[in-house]
């Protein structure tokens, strides 16, 4: 894959997730923060979910070389 | 009566005035250490305790006042989106495991560019507390 690739694959997938949103607002169908909310309420979900937050704040904010 | 009634919306607007007022503090206080934290030295033990520390603190404080239980969503509902998520994995996988990066990015060698300033870190960071803070509510 080349760079250019790689960012339109991203750029893809978040014009997805928008579209997804849109659509499900229109057709009472979950959107992200009800999924979301329904995984958190089980309990080794919500543990990985938070410890993964955690962790993706540690990876950007402190490991990171941009001095 | 009215008397009765008054006295409880005074109550009731007071209290809403005590609410955003630690609602406006509580952001100014989150912006203020943001500031600091994005500005500390990258790899180091103070960076990832203020970093990991507040994260920890925004998670419990969310855990404390968490949101009323959602109506139920079955797999199949949930399946676009976690289709969505793969996908987006997918991608990171393929990306991380090849080499160079600059042929390969991947999401956070994206985001590294984006966030050189401090100003764009500290504003990160605090968007990134926020969201720990309403993660933690659901």
């Amino acid at each position: 894959m080349t760079a250019g690739f790689t960012v339109v694959a991203y750029a893809a997938i978040v014009v997805a997730a928008v579209a997804l949103e849109l659509t499900a607002r229109t057709r009472e169908a979950p959107g992200l923060g009800e999924v979301l909310a329904a995984a958190l309420r089980i309990r080794p979900v919500r543990v990985a979910l938070l410890a993964g937050w955690l962790w993706v704040g540690w990876h950007v904010f402190v490991r990171v070389d941009w001095q | 009566m009215e008397h009765v009634h008054d006295e409880r919306a005074g109550r009731r607007e007071s209290r809403a005035g005590v609410v955003l007022a630690g609602v406006i503090l509580g952001g100014l206080a989150a912006a203020a250490y943001a500031w600091w934290a994005a500005g500390l030295a990258p790899f180091s033990l103070g960076a990832t305790v203020a970093v990991v520390g507040a994260g920890g603190v925004a998670i419990a404080a969310g855990g404390r006042a968490r949101r009323p239980a959602p109506r139920r969503v079955t797999i199949w509902q949930a399946a676009p989106w976690i289709a969505l998520a793969l996908a987006a994995a997918a991608v990171q996988l393929v990306s991380y495991l090849q080499t160079p990066r600059d042929d390969h990015p991947t999401i956070s060698s994206l985001t590294n560019s984006l966030l050189d300033s401090q100003p764009a870190r500290a504003a990160a960071l605090a968007c990134w507390l926020a969201l720990a803070v309403e993660l933690a509510r659901r």
